[in-house]
């Protein structure tokens, strides 16, 4: 089976305990505690004043870590494909939806309906930056960011550019979280290119392979992210903290898995690739 | 200087705060004659749906898109709670 | 990109179960439009509703994700001979090589919606409706996965209206670099309270049957609908996917650019794809919703990009917008006009809008179509443009 390279060239991360990529690497790595005060909700800040008054919790933090993540690449949003993934899509959404057309359907919100489409974060994100390039928005379930991450690897494959993954979960509401198990929020950004640059935080050697295979990320770490549907990400980000070259396994579906062999060449060194 | 609301224009006010949740704007400082859509308050053609479904809510008023009055009924807090008061009484 | 062949298709739509019977009311200009009778109240307008899916009954070990959108999705499956084709493209394969890449907007939303309208005195739904797999967007993909035996990539793509368009491109990228061999894509989209109080919040909704670029037109028709496509590198026969153009159009979650910069950026890329200009194009199949906006800004870009010989539709007055699943549904009948030389009109267009071209069709019109594109242009600003051949371009 063909084995790919990409290079790691931004990242981010949000969680109330983890907010933020440089408040995260460390205690994912083990080198400090996390806060013990949950951080609260980020604004988002890019978007203009009527987008920012609409957007909800979904589109907030997912533009957060799409906006940390281009920023710690140095890179324009506005040149960048993005792939949003959410397992769930915005769960407050869906059960003010289901709730208002069990009462009142005549009454639905039209700010909130258009908020409930799977790929608002990404028509706010878009809007907000003004990016004409293409988006995607996707789900798999358990396996959705390693789906995500898949569908960002192959587009930076295809087109040999940088790509841009948006992740994000928040938790369930009303009647649907007796059903659906996800808590607090999770953000989480990466952006992939076949190209290297000089600070390129990791390399990453990925192909596919049969089985079941999936990395569990360190107790102490998902515990910061419990309960939360996004919580399958851990792995992968902790071995972004790292500095040791790492294997990690992310699902696909329940027989697939993308296999990254993660190390980190020396900065300074040309692409190999 | 603004003229004061009146307290239905203040009502009304209130609930086009909280509808269409415009952080940082107090509610009995929005001036009775200026724009709401456009300038003004920059409010767009969604907002104008979301403030008719309110407003039917609260005051059981409707108000239609196709409604040729509209740029008219809509043009500032005071001619929106002329409306408003006007069809509650009727 | 890897042109790709197209070597089995379904469909289950408003206008017909299986790919004779859309044939048929194509031909016959018969819309599958109906008066709105979903649901305890129906608003009062037009919707395109598949007959016959309450009572598809899907085999025993799949009840755990017995929804109304996978009884839609399992009508489309078993069309057309498309699951025999599937099985045997998964015996050829193997199943780890065959993606499964799904397209959406609400996916099994209607069951949460029941869930809510059932629950119980303690607040927890109704024993039937709890099995979490219907109660998220991946139900779909992942219903269709199991019902195939699908080993590999398994995935649901939700952008609105351009979802089910936008899988071909995902599976031609997952099948250029080696990661799958084949691919199924299909779209599944059905009726509930979301899509309908949602877009009549919107006042979108038309009171009568939609017409598209008619100079009257007052707004969508809403439909439910379900289609697969088979992708393979080659195969004994059927029409080629040979470029496709994505884009976004930075603009506003629900009106679509006004100079339609966007769509006009996936139209040229998928040109640029398949190495052809807007002159080889015999036929487009418009998004053309029939709202005041999009139809508005497709026809002038339409008129603007493509010489007068290029015959335009929108479809929709047969289907309704069948949203998630519009792409597959204007993919199958894209391919019915490149197999029969019959290309539809605008049904239920009477007199078009001045910013229409000479391209834009009202009534049916016979004539060969050897290169045609496909436009789904999303909420959200997310535009996709499908072209497909007849034969693949030497």
């Amino acid at each position: 089976m063909n084995t790919f390279t990409a290079y790691v060239n931004g990242v981010s991360f949000w969680a109330p305990r983890l907010p933020g990529w440089q408040i995260a690497e460390p205690v994912l790595r083990g080198e400090a505690a996390a806060p013990l005060q949950p951080a609260p909700r980020p604004q988002p800040t890019l978007l203009g004043p009527t987008e920012r008054r609409r957007a909800p919790d979904t589109v907030a933090i997912a533009l957060e870590v799409a906006g940390r993540a281009c920023e710690s690449a140095g890179a324009d949003p506005k040149e960048l494909p993005s792939v949003f993934a959410s397992t769930h899509g915005d769960l407050a959404i869906s059960d003010y939806m289901s709730e208002t057309l069990a009462r009142t359907p005549t009454l639905i919100s039209p700010i909130r309906f258009h908020n409930s489409v799977h790929n608002a974060a990404a028509g706010y994100w878009t809007i907000g930056t003004g990016c004409y390039e293409p988006y995607t928005a996707l789900t798999a379930y358990e396996d959705t960011f390693g789906e995500g991450l898949l569908e960002a690897l192959t587009q930076a494959a295809c087109g040999d550019r940088a790509v841009l993954l948006v992740a994000y979960d928040i938790e369930a509401r009303g009647p649907l979280a007796t059903i659906v198990s996800s808590r607090g929020i999770v953000g989480a950004g990466v952006i992939v290119s076949p190209h290297a640059r000089a600070n390129s935080l990791a390399r990453v050697l990925w192909r596919t392979r049969r089985g079941g295979q999936r990395t569990v990320a360190m107790d102490r770490n998902a515990e910061l992210v419990e309960g939360n549907a996004m919580a399958a990400c851990l792995p992968f980000f902790e071995a972004l903290a790292r500095t040791e070259r790492r294997t990690v396994c992310v699902g696909l579906s329940p027989t697939l898995s993308l296999e990254l062999a993660i190390d980190f060449p020396d900065a300074g060194q040309p692409d190999e690739g | 200087m603004a003229a004061p609301q009146t307290p239905e224009q203040q009502e009304l006010a209130e609930l086009i705060v909280a509808a269409l949740n415009l952080e940082g704007i107090e509610p009995q400082g929005i001036d009775p004659d200026a724009a709401l859509f456009g300038s003004g308050l920059g409010l767009d053609s969604i907002d104008a749906l979301e403030l008719a479904l309110e407003i039917s809510k609260r005051y059981g008023v409707q108000l239609k898109a196709d409604d040729e009055d509209n740029k008219r009924i809509f043009a500032s807090l005071r001619a929106l709670s002329d409306y408003v008061q006007q069809k509650r009484a009727a | 990109m890897t042109p790709l062949r197209i070597t089995g298709h379904s469909i289950a739509c408003p206008a017909g179960i299986g790919v004779p019977e859309l044939a048929s009311a194509l031909r016959g200009s018969r819309s599958g439009l109906r008066p709105n009778d979903f649901g305890d109240s129906p608003l009062p307008t037009w919707i395109g509703r598949v007959p016959g899916v309450e009572a598809v009954a899907l085999p025993g070990h799949l009840a755990d994700w017995d929804c109304r959108n996978n009884r839609l999705a399992w009508l489309a499956l078993t069309s057309d001979g498309f699951f025999e084709a599937a099985v045997a493209a998964r015996a050829r394969y193997g199943a780890d090589r065959v993606a499964l890449v799904m397209g959406t907007s609400t996916s099994s939303i209607g069951a949460t919606e029941e869930a809510y309208r059932r629950l119980l005195p303690d607040g927890r739904y109704p024993e039937d409706l709890r099995r979490p797999i219907v109660h998220t967007p991946h139900s779909l993909g992942d219903f269709v996965r199991a019902a195939l035996g699908l080993e590999g990539v398994a995935v649901t793509v939700a952008t609105a209206c351009s979802s089910s368009a936008k899988i071909f491109a995902q599976a031609e990228r997952l099948i250029r670099l080696g990661l799958a061999d084949a691919a199924i894509v299909g779209g599944v989209d059905s009726l509930c309270g979301s899509v309908l109080f949602g877009f009549n919040s919107l006042e979108l909704v038309s009171p009568e049957p939609c017409r598209p670029f008619d100079r009257a037109r007052r707004g969508i028709s809403l439909g439910e609908a379900g289609g697969f496509a088979l992708l393979e590198r080659d195969g004994e026969g059927g029409p080629w996917l040979l470029g496709y153009g994505e884009s976004s159009d930075a603009h506003h979650m629900s009106s679509p650019h006004p100079e339609g910069f966007g769509a006009r950026l996936a139209i040229q890329g998928a040109l640029t794809r398949a190495e052809l200009t807007p002159d080889a194009i015999d036929y487009i199949n418009l998004h053309g919703t029939a709202s005041q906006k999009n139809d508005e800004v497709e026809a002038r870009l339409v008129a603007d990009m493509f010489p007068a010989r290029t015959l335009a539709s929108s479809t929709k007055g047969w289907t309704g917008h069948t949203l998630g699943a519009a792409g597959i549904v204007e993919a199958v009948i894209t391919f019915l006009a490149m197999d029969t030389g019959l290309v539809p009109g605008t049904l239920n267009a009477r007199e078009l809008d001045p910013a229409c071209g000479p391209q834009i069709r009202i009534d049916n019109q016979s004539a060969e179509v050897r290169f045609a594109l496909s436009n789904s242009f999303g909420f959200g600003g997310s535009n996709c443009s499908l072209l497909f051949g007849k034969a693949r371009r030497e």
